[in-house]
């Protein structure tokens, strides 16, 4: 098990990493979501010795790693933009860290083959890297990571450069990969919460440099623990409904609309979160189309009701005139309710 | 219409025939004469100069020195240049002032230089022998011994030209991509390996040119030697260019320095090419097998 305890990291006194503490298991994938700058990259700098941490400790099976150097760590890591070693032939690439770590030339070689053919690069082993286009080339990076074996497996954002075809099939190697090498840990950066809820059997929420919430993808998704985690969590993005409750009444204050029988809760304002899927056409709220987006099979709305933005999720294609109207119907029974500070209240999804 | 692009290069041409062609096939005939301070003019003496060659020891014995002074001092200064050039490629403390400190040498002028050493060096009145016997090593023959003063002028040449190779092999590690480093340090690569494995390889293409342009020059080694030691003591640190120099412009024997003149540069042109290849074999291609 790989754990961190409060690792903090500070540049030009701005936190980039504020008292983390996480355990991460092997045999699963941990994904960590977080929006761009959220310190996820830095995380993964930090357990990979490329950056050091102000204090905290970091172990692996309870071997302190905080001293040491990072060709000491028995680490792997593919980045963003793929590197490799220009002046290595692919093969060479791919067998450098076997070399590193003793294996001899002709195993290392022979290692590297079978690995460049598992990610589709059997034909370009003789190849430099430059020669090769970007998405073979960051099927090297990866195979150079896998194919050493490491205890630690780190990957930030490994395939959000490459085309879409593609990355959904290494995401899916990867996973089978990773399900034959028991005792990995691996950890996976995203910004996507789709590709974080499809692929890790662990997922970390990060925001400013801390750790909001951790747990399984859909517990998470189900339950997040903050407003801070159910924006992060959700794409489209929550609709965050501002709300007054008194006297067991709810007022949505934004929709200015009349009160309805609300949650058993203290007088006081409150957040509602509603998911677009809970929003739907076919009620009386009057919207107007401010944008439409269709992704494959599906459509994402931008409304307007009064001063109040919303997101509208269907699960078809649908075209919506660019400032038609029509009503809303808000599946308020399905609203997270959180509080003043941004705690969530309900432990399921409230019933209003 | 083509054709008369070739009115447009002519302007250039002239100059190229002038200050090239001219003066080498000049040369050539020149050697086939016999032309000396007695018997001036373009006589024809056919292959006589160069038979003279063939047997003239002198000339030989300097050009076996040369090869041996220019292929020693390059390969310091390479190891050298490339030492300084690493110490401040990274972040360390007033970087910028050493890499301007380490350029001294190649700022000044040469011969200017030469004659510093050559006080440097002095036996008696220099400052060099009595540091050396303060550290009990005793003072040293600097310019009057042949092995000596063929390590003074190497010294001379290196000190001056290091910077030069400095200067190439920092310009080229400036230039390099640092993502390779990063991963050469996940991939378990410690300093010296990265060193071995990673820079050393990605500067192969940049060394090969900077040790050419300095081998080049070092076949040239003239000034160095002439202020130094004026080939002394005895012929003992003749360089071929020195003694070519002797034999034209102090004993007038043109046509006889034309014929060595022109030996050495077909010698030359034949190694250094012979060089480049090994060197692109060795430390582009090698690099990348």
């Amino acid at each position: 098990m790989l754990r961190l305890q409060e690792i903090a990291l500070a540049e030009a006194k701005v936190p980039h990493l504020a008292g983390i503490t996480l355990d991460f298991r092997p045999v699963q994938m941990t994904t960590l979501l977080g929006r761009t700058g959220a310190g996820k990259t830095t995380l993964l700098r930090v357990i990979a010795g490329m950056a050091m941490p102000d204090k905290g400790r970091i172990t692996l099976d309870g071997t302190d790693w905080s001293r040491l150097p990072p060709w000491k760590r028995p680490v792997a890591m593919v980045t963003q933009q793929s590197i490799n070693y220009p002046h290595l032939s692919v093969l060479d690439n791919v067998a450098f860290p076997l070399t590193r770590a003793g294996v001899s030339r002709e195993a290392a070689r022979a290692q590297a083959e079978a690995m460049l053919v598992r990610v589709g690069l059997g034909a370009m082993t003789g190849r430099h890297p430059v020669a090769l286009s970007g998405g073979q080339q960051q099927r090297v990076a990866i195979a150079r990571a896998l194919v050493k074996r490491a205890p630690v497996l780190l990957m930030d954002e490994p395939f959000v450069n490459l085309d879409y075809k593609l990355r959904e099939g290494l995401r899916e190697e990867l996973a089978e990969l990773l399900r034959k090498e028991a005792g990995t840990v691996a950890i996976y950066a995203s910004t996507d919460p789709r590709e974080a809820l499809q692929m890790g059997d662990a997922i970390v929420l990060m925001a400013e440099g801390r750790a909001l919430q951790s747990g399984r993808p859909r517990q998470v998704f189900a339950a997040p623990a903050t407003l801070a985690v159910a924006a992060v969590v959700n794409d489209p993005p929550i609709n965050l409904l501002p709300a007054e409750v008194s006297g067991g009444q709810l007022r949505l204050v934004s929709l200015g609309n009349e009160p309805i029988p609300g949650p058993d809760l203290p007088a006081g304002r409150y957040t509602l979160g509603l998911r677009a899927e809970d929003v739907r056409t076919g009620g009386d709220l009057p919207a107007r189309v401010v944008l439409t987006e269709v992704s494959g099979s599906e459509t994402v709305t931008h409304l307007e009701a009064g001063s109040q933005s919303l997101v509208m999720l269907e699960r078809a294609v649908k075209t919506h005139n660019l400032g038609s109207r029509f009503g809303l119907h808000l599946d308020l029974s399905r609203a997270l309710i959180f509080d003043a500070q941004g705690l969530r209240l309900t432990p399921e999804p409230a019933h209003g | 219409m083509y054709r008369q692009k070739y009115i447009f290069l002519l302007p250039g041409l002239l100059v190229l025939i002038a200050v090239i062609l001219f003066p080498l096939i000049f040369t050539i005939r020149v050697s086939f004469s016999s032309w000396d301070v007695y018997n001036p003019g373009l006589n024809n003496a056919g292959g006589a100069m160069y038979a003279r060659m063939w047997e003239d020891s002198r000339y030989w014995e300097a050009l076996w020195r040369l090869s041996l002074l220019a292929v020693s001092t390059v390969l310091m200064q390479y190891v050298l240049g490339f030492g300084l050039a690493l110490l401040v490629w990274r972040e360390i403390a007033a970087r910028r002032f050493f890499r301007v400190l380490f350029l001294v040498p190649m700022m000044t002028t040469p011969v200017v230089m030469s004659v510093i050493w050559r006080t440097i060096f002095h036996e008696s009145l220099g400052p060099l022998n009595p540091i050396l016997d303060a550290l009990g090593i005793g003072a040293q023959p600097w310019l009057s011994q042949p092995g000596f003063a063929f390590a003074a002028v190497m010294i001379v040449e290196i000190w001056q030209w290091t910077p030069f190779m400095f200067l190439l092999l920092l310009a080229g590690l400036l230039s390099l991509p640092s993502e390779p480093f990063l991963a050469a340090r996940v991939d378990g690569a410690g300093p010296i390996r990265t060193f071995l494995s990673v820079t050393f390889p990605m500067m192969g293409a940049i060394s090969v040119g900077a040790i050419l342009i300095r081998a080049i020059e070092a076949s040239k080694i003239m000034e160095t030697v002439y202020v130094l030691t004026s080939g002394g003591p005895g012929t003992s640190t003749e360089t071929v260019s020195y003694y070519i120099y002797i034999r034209g412009m102090r004993d007038f024997q043109i046509g006889y320095s034309a014929a060595l003149s022109l030996t050495y540069l077909i010698i030359m042109a034949v190694a250094l090419t012979l060089i480049a290849k090994a060197l692109v074999r060795l430390m582009v291609r090698g690099a990348q097998a």
